[in-house]
């Protein structure tokens, strides 16, 4: 064949494979289409054949023309290639949508009691202040709750308490304070503590009145510790609890274990003063009542008063966990009720 | 206690703060106010009387207005003229049986006494401070219980059996009918007032109804004594009968009053009664007088106490207005007297002044300051930090923590089968539902699935709670830390079970279950002993079905219950130690052994392990099987098995020899496999 013919046949190649690529409605098609002109045994190869007889510069030539009849083929057939493969890709994936509003199967968290949330929040604090953290049993014995308390037996401070009696003398501890003699007797000063736990008041249950609650006694015993420290120490705390910046003041409060003796208000978070319900419309809110060590406390726990002192506070866990969810009926903290529990 | 702003101006003159302005700064310096209102033209501040516990000068006008005088920096005036006593010997004879609980007793008598109605104001004023007015003469004596505080009484002199007034204490039997028309039957605990046929009063707080004033009474013999605290207050609570006489001796009075009461009485008959006539002097009968021992103050102390700097006139200044006396001035300290009005029993250390001074100086003007102290990392209880990490892998598992009530009664722990009396009983219960502690927190759980069937088809809830457990003697109960689970499902079947003992095992990773024989309350053929190593935890059933349909609830519960402390003992002395990991391949292969329906999966498992010894690199249990072509009470239960060697890897020779000596060891034991 001559160099024209040979010409004419590559360019009809050229001219009807690249129709054939554009004219593929499949993968499938594309590739026969391919195999047919640049196969093995496909025309080009047949037409690289006959290339042999040329002449040397006539082979020269139509060589070039060929190989760039492949390239132009090989490239064409690549990007219709891959048109092809992202339309099936997309396809697939389209395919696939599924309704991402679906509930997913499966458990959910429970959850720990609102107390517990609060009690371990506050361990947490006082742990990162240096205090350890104690636990003492909910029977205890007279002299631990009352006579170790510098509350002795004729003291009308036992009036205050209603106490539920055991049968054989022992009581249901009726705050935490009895943990501070514990911790003294146990540990010795110098000393930092907070003791959480459930304590017991022998009265009838409302919405505001429990007989069984939860409190968090804190109490430092060091060489040097007075009311400007116990003041640092309610800030901190406060701040902590409550998230922001708290206004506070000491008011004369008399408990027989402390002199002296405070009780400790906030500034209404309510009304953040100005009066309101919540706050009887005094602007404050009894919060922890608190004080200094009374000496009598310390020396009835083999500590020598006039070498320590320290600082103690009582703080109502029950109320505080009230307080910050907002919870108005005291009866659902210990109703098992999961609609309530459920909610932290 | 209810103050009048107008009685409190008239003991400290030129008083010109504000009522409410006052009321805030008593609550802040003084005692708790819990309201103001206006009564009249005069203001009534309220005081609440726990936060007068302490202080039985309170109880007075007289006391809070020297507290108004200290905090306004104004003078009190003391209405108390001691030279309006009359002269001369008292005409009443006093005896006093035991000085301890009688420290003293004054005694005056008037006559030519007209009973009739006090003037209006006196009237109004007693009543805004909640006193009925009954007539003059008791109306008096009202007056100088709310001013002094001195409860005072007065006896128809023409009344009283024979000459001498006897303290002493009740008989046995003796009975009074006393002023508000009771009759209160006495013993001799009882602290009572006699003439020579009885009691006439019950001591310091009632009246006999026999010998009180009437419009027919002319002669009066008024009583201003001084009684001990506990007694007058164990009678109170033992009749029932609290008055306001009882309620200010229980808090330890002033013995100087009774005098000062008498002076202060016959000045006001000069207005209540004008035409009564004191007859004879005051009788005065008692012990000698305690002074109070002074009390040596460092200045040092205060200043370490309240963390604040107060200079030496301050101090000097804020003790003095509030009666105490500084006898010895000299460097560094002061030696204070005490009043006796503080001395009964609020103040006897330097302590107790430590408050006096920090609440006049006010509390607000002493600054926060953290304390210099050693840093030093605290003690740390690890059962403590065990319960929070169950705690919240309860949690992360779906389960909601519930608080129960530490009281039971015999109704909910019968249920169980628990026997009551071996549950500590509560004396004093003010319900029957808190008539016991518990001693299981099986019962609180109950109650819980109980209050939530209603509500839910599935929950799952637990508790850490402490069972209650009597002592040995007098010891203390043995609270034991305990961890109560439950899984309830309105469809439930045995697949709970495995749900919980998943749970179990993701929180105690090893814990072991056997079978064991259930309880009453279990399910007899779904119970077992939960295990740890060796020792014994606690347990895991499904609740016996009958407990759930004896109250009408469908459905299933599986229940958990471990004793903590025995886990957290056991967790203490777990460590971890690294195995290093394998350095050649393992060969794996699958494993099917037959064995009796009943035969315990776990059994299997365990034989499988000691057969295949030190080859096993680990296995892994895939299913378990009945059914075709298995003949009926068989199972068929599948395990995958990983073998390897520590220097090399295995050859499919090697991996072949060591299954078929596994196989042959389980055949020895009596497993034939599927192979």
């Amino acid at each position: 064949m001559t160099e024209a013919a040979l010409n004419a046949q590559l360019e009809e190649l050229r001219r009807a494979t690249l129709a054939g690529f554009a004219s593929a409605v499949s993968l499938e098609e594309l590739e026969s289409t391919r195999v047919e002109a640049l196969g093995r045994k496909g025309t080009l190869a047949q037409i690289s054949k006959n290339l042999a007889k040329l002449l040397p510069e006539e082979r020269a030539r139509l060589g070039k023309l060929l190989n760039a009849v492949k390239q132009d083929l090989e490239q064409e057939y690549a990007s219709k290639q891959r048109r092809f493969e992202q339309a099936a890709l997309a396809e697939r994936l389209s395919r696939e949508w599924i309704d991402v509003s679906l509930p997913a199967p499966g458990l959910r968290p429970g959850s720990l009691h609102p107390v517990t949330q609060v009690q371990q929040e506050i361990e947490d604090l006082f742990t990162s202040l240096g205090f350890a953290v104690l636990e003492g049993p909910e029977v205890e014995t007279e002299e631990h709750n009352f006579d170790a308390l510098n509350i002795p037996p004729t003291h009308p401070a036992r009036d205050m308490q209603d106490t539920f009696w055991l049968a054989n003398g022992h009581l249901l501890r009726t705050h935490t304070s009895p943990v501070q003699v514990r911790g003294m007797r146990k540990f010795g000063p110098p000393l930092r503590l907070i003791a959480p736990g459930r304590t017991f008041r022998n009265e009838e249950v409302d919405a505001s009145h429990e007989h069984t609650f939860y409190q968090l006694e804190g109490m430092m015993v060091d060489r040097d510790v007075s009311v400007a420290n116990l003041i640092y120490f309610m800030r901190t705390l406060l701040a902590s609890v409550f998230k922001r910046e708290v206004m506070l003041r000491l008011r004369p409060g008399y408990f027989p274990f402390v002199e002296p003796g405070f009780e400790l208000d906030i500034r209404c978070l309510i009304c953040d003063g100005s009066g309101c319900a919540v706050c009887k419309q005094s602007g404050w809110v009894e919060l922890l009542p608190c004080g200094l060590v009374h000496p009598n406390v310390l020396r009835m726990s083999d500590i020598d008063p006039d070498e320590w002192g320290g600082f103690a506070f009582g703080l109502g866990l029950t109320r505080l966990a009230m307080m910050r969810y907002g919870i108005d009926d005291i009866r659902l903290l210990q109703s098992g009720d999961l609609r309530f529990l459920t909610q932290f | 206690m209810k103050f009048s702003y107008q009685w409190l101006s008239e003991l400290v003159p030129g008083l010109d703060i504000e009522p409410a302005a006052l009321e805030r700064l008593i609550t802040t310096k003084t005692a708790e106010c819990e309201g103001i209102e206006r009564v009249a033209s005069d203001w009534i501040i309220e005081i609440d009387n726990k936060s007068l516990t302490h202080r039985p000068d309170l109880w007075g006008h007289i006391g809070m207005a020297r507290e108004v005088a200290a905090i306004t920096g104004r003078s009190l005036r003391d209405p108390v003229e001691l030279s309006a006593l009359p002269p001369g010997e008292g005409r009443v004879r006093v005896e006093i049986e035991d000085l301890a609980l009688c420290p003293r007793y004054s005694a005056l008598m008037f006559e030519n006494v007209r009973v009739e109605p006090s003037p209006d104001q006196i009237q109004a004023r007693l009543d805004s401070i909640g006193l009925n007015s009954i007539n003059n003469v008791v109306d008096a004596t009202n007056y100088v219980l709310a001013e002094l505080p001195q409860p005072m009484h007065a006896f128809d002199a023409d009344k009283l059996r024979g000459d001498v007034i006897t303290v002493r204490a009740a008989r046995q039997g003796e009975q009074l009918v006393a002023l508000n028309g009771e009759t209160y039957r006495l013993d001799q605990a009882d602290l009572v007032i006699a003439d020579v046929e009885g009691p006439v009063a019950l001591a310091g707080v009632i009246g006999g109804a026999e010998t009180a004033i009437s419009e027919r009474t002319s002669r009066i013999i008024l009583e201003s004594a001084n009684f001990q605290p506990t007694r007058v207050r164990l009678t109170s609570a033992r009749h029932k009968l609290r008055t306001d006489a009882s309620i200010r001796f229980e808090k330890s009075l002033d013995p100087e009053n009774t005098i000062r009461g008498l002076a202060r009485i016959t000045k006001l008959f000069q207005t209540f009664a004008p035409q009564a006539r004191p007859s004879g002097g005051v009788t005065d009968r008692g012990a000698e007088l305690r002074v109070p021992a002074p009390i040596v103050l460092p200045l040092s102390f205060v200043a370490q106490k309240l963390g604040a700097n107060l200079d030496r006139a301050e101090l000097v200044r804020i003790l003095t207005s509030l009666g105490f006396g500084i006898s010895e001035d000299s460097p560094g300290f002061l030696t204070v007297t005490i009043p006796s009005w503080r001395a009964t029993k609020d103040i006897s250390l330097k302590d107790d002044l430590v408050e006096e001074i920090g609440r006049i100086f006010g509390y607000d003007n002493i600054a926060a300051s953290a304390p210099i102290v050693a840093c030093v990392p605290p003690p740390v209880d690890p059962a403590r930090l065990y319960f929070r990490r169950i705690r919240s892998q309860l949690a992360a598992q779906g389960f909601t923590e519930v608080h129960n009530y530490s009281f039971t009664e015999a109704r909910e722990v019968e249920r169980f089968s628990f026997d009551i009396a071996t549950h500590i009983a509560v004396a004093n219960p003010i319900a029957s539902n808190l008539s016991h502690l518990r001693r299981s927190l099986l019962p609180g759980i109950f109650r819980n699935i109980e209050t939530n069937v209603r509500n839910c088809r599935e929950f799952r809830i637990f508790e850490i709670g402490s069972e209650i457990h009597a002592g040995q003697g007098n010891a203390l109960p043995n609270e034991i830390p305990h961890l109560a689970a439950a899984l309830y499902n309105v469809q439930g079947d045995e697949q709970d079970f495995f749900e919980l003992k998943r749970v179990l095992e993701c929180v105690f990773p090893a814990a072991r279950l056997t079978a064991v024989a259930a309880r009453a309350y279990e399910h007899p053929a779904r119970t077992a002993e939960v295990k740890w190593r060796d020792t014994v935890l606690g347990r895991i059933f499904e609740l016996h079905p009958s407990l759930l349909e004896a109250v009408g609830i469908e459905g299933r519960a599986v229940v958990l219950d471990v004793d903590l402390r025995t886990a957290s003992h056991l967790a203490e002395r777990e460590t971890v130690q690294y195995a290093p990991l394998r350095k050649y391949p393992t060969s794996g292969f699958d494993l099917s052994v037959i064995a009796n329906l009943n035969t315990p999966v776990a059994e299997i498992h365990d034989r499988l392990v000691a057969v295949a010894g030190a080859d096993l690199a680990s296995i892994e249990f895939i299913r378990q099987y009945a059914g075709p072509p298995l003949v009926f009470g068989q199972k068929s239960v599948s395990y995958h098995l990983e073998v390897g060697a520590a220097d090399h890897t295995l050859t499919a020779d090697e991996a072949t020899e060591i299954r078929n000596r596994i196989i042959a060891g389980m055949r020895q034991a009596n497993f034939e496999l599927r192979v």
